[in-house]
């Protein structure tokens, strides 16, 4: 059965079976989420999951053979954001970067005090840990952010007491982009350790930013800092830790010696060789990916303002990742409108609360000042390295229809000349 | 669990969607919990539905509950109206997961409400 839009009330906005993309390709604008690994990078860990597959633990040559291929990549890993490789713990992924990063110092640090500070806008990672902490006993503060989507550094300031251990805030957000200023609270927190002997650190979540910007763990001044392979054209499945030295961490996974004692457990030889690829690769290519991105996505926005009306932008224009964008349809609801668009071979996200299983929406798009219509209308549109300008053209001729058609079917829309919505 | 064709279909092309400028009754109903509304705009003549038209704002499940419910309801008397159970509404979508089957409860809500209204003879809820 297939079924034709009622004629007399799609009049006006036309059928939305559109020509397909040349050759049926699928449009996929979610690189936040995750990206495709390069054919480069699968070419590099292959040869790992077959002949080349020993133990780096092992004391013979398939063993010696996989350590040295670890060791590779590591220091790969260290080069991309200025750090030395003995400084690089790999971990399964962001996620569990991020836990060994805060446990293991709120864990390590304990008997100096039980304060973090953290942001409102941090990935549910670091949201999950900070208030199961808060569980525990601990303080969390978390820093506000205002309309542009960025932490004061003022507000770190007045936020740090004598038994803070830890601030953790993002390098760049995951659902607009913006630019934390993390250099500013490392020097603050750098500031804070030398003149008391405080016991203080600090740690960023990189796993937005990195191979997406150039990073150096120097002029950042963080202690710590989490990557994810799957961001920047890796498999799923591995990340890594930058810890300074001199950082005291207690392991979260105990029972061997790999990673120095800070995690136990045979490291996955493909995907920390395919990481440390993707990393070489990402440094390589790292401006004129960025070039690129930022080019399509300035060009999506520009086309999207031009064509769509009743829209706000989300995060500072200027102080973002360059290949996001961020936007709340108004009247609309995210997942309907991801959901069209995945029916016309277009991938999004969303951070509605249907779509993310919970039922409040995103806390990010809240703690801008946004209310819960724009919350709920935000889309994220995130560009890789192999978007073309096509693939925008063709977005740009969907989405005004398909945005139009769910306004024209929503009870907000035409309620809004009795009830006007004031939009800041 | 992935959405059926008819869920696309529904989604795609909706039917039914928009107002009706003579409509005899008028109700809304909101989830509290997550937002989600839907509007139904009821013609009724000889007790029988003659016309039915929704609105949506929400998740996809409740715009083609809309969709499915008006196709179902046109041409039924308000007591068969009545009669549709949210099993028949979820199956005529090619089902629903679990978490999505407020989108059907909400439907029916409103169709009750509306039903309802118009019995008490009261006033479409919002000026058309």
């Amino acid at each position: 059965m297939s079924r034709h839009s009622d004629a007399e009330f799609m009049a006006t906005v036309g059928d939305a079976v559109i020509a397909k993309m040349p050759e049926n390709r699928r449009v996929y604008l979610d690189h936040s989420a995750t990206t495709p690994a390069d054919p480069r990078v699968v070419a590099a860990l292959l040869p790992y999951l077959t002949e080349k597959f020993g133990n780096p633990s092992s004391v013979h040559g398939f063993g010696q053979q996989a350590r040295a291929a670890v060791d590779r990549a590591r220091r790969e890993v260290a080069t991309l954001i200025g750090a030395r490789a003995n400084e690089i713990v790999f971990t399964s992924g962001g996620t569990e970067a991020n836990n060994l990063a805060i446990r293991g110092v709120c864990e390590a640090a304990e008997a100096h005090g039980r304060h973090v500070i953290t942001s409102a806008i941090e990935h549910s990672s670091v949201r999950g840990i900070c208030d199961a902490w808060e569980k525990r006993g601990w303080e969390v503060t978390r820093l506000p952010v205002y309309e542009d989507g960025i932490v004061k550094v003022e507000d770190v300031q007045a936020a740090l007491r004598p038994d803070t251990v830890l601030v953790s805030v993002m390098l760049a957000n995951n659902e607009i982009g913006t630019l934390q200023p993390i250099e500013a609270i490392g020097n603050l927190v750098r500031a804070e350790r030398e003149k008391s002997a405080h016991k203080i650190w600090f740690h960023t979540d990189a796993v937005q930013a990195a191979g997406r910007m150039s990073l150096n763990v120097e002029t950042l001044g963080c202690d710590l800092l989490s990557l994810s392979a799957h961001k920047l054209y890796a498999p799923k499945g591995t990340g890594a830790l930058y810890v300074r030295r001199g950082v005291r961490l207690a392991p979260q996974n105990l029972g061997g010696h790999q990673e120095r004692e800070r995690r136990a457990g045979t490291e996955g030889v493909p995907g920390i060789v395919a990481f440390g690829e993707a990393a070489r690769l990402a440094r390589e290519e790292m401006d004129q990916r960025a070039v690129h991105e930022e080019r399509l996505r300035d060009l999506f926005e520009k086309g999207v303002s031009e064509r769509i009306v009743d829209i706000v932008f989300n995060g500072d224009p200027a102080r973002r990742l360059p290949h996001v964008a961020n936007i709340s349809f108004r009247f609309i609801e995210g997942e309907g409108l991801l959901i069209s668009l995945d029916l016309q071979d277009i991938a999004v996200s969303t951070g509605s609360a249907c779509s993310s299983g919970t039922l409040e929406p995103s806390p990010v798009i809240i703690a801008l000042g946004r209310n819960d219509e724009l919350a709920r209308g935000a889309i994220r549109f995130s560009f890789g390295k192999d978007n073309t300008e096509a693939e925008v053209d063709y977005v740009l001729e969907i989405l005004p229809r398909v945005v139009e058609k769910l306004r024209r079917l929503s009870p907000l829309n035409k309620d809004r000349k009795l009830e006007p919505v004031s939009v800041e | 669990m992935p959405y059926s064709q008819i869920f696309k279909d529904h989604l795609e092309h909706p039917q039914n969607g928009g107002e009706l400028d003579d409509a005899d009754v008028v109700a809304e109903e909101t989830n509290p919990v997550c937002g989600d509304r839907l509007r139904l705009a009821l013609k009724i003549n000889d007790e029988t539905i003659a016309a039915a038209r929704f609105l949506a704002y929400g998740c996809p499940p409740v715009l083609v509950c809309g969709s499915a419910l008006t196709e179902l309801i046109q041409g039924k008397t308000i007591e068969e109206a009545l009669q549709v159970t949210r099993k028949q509404l979820v199956e005529s979508i090619g089902g629903l997961p679990l978490r999505k089957q407020h989108a059907a409860a909400l439907a029916l809500e409103t169709l009750r409400s509306a039903i309802e209204k118009r019995k008490s003879g009261g006033m479409p809820a919002f000026p058309i």
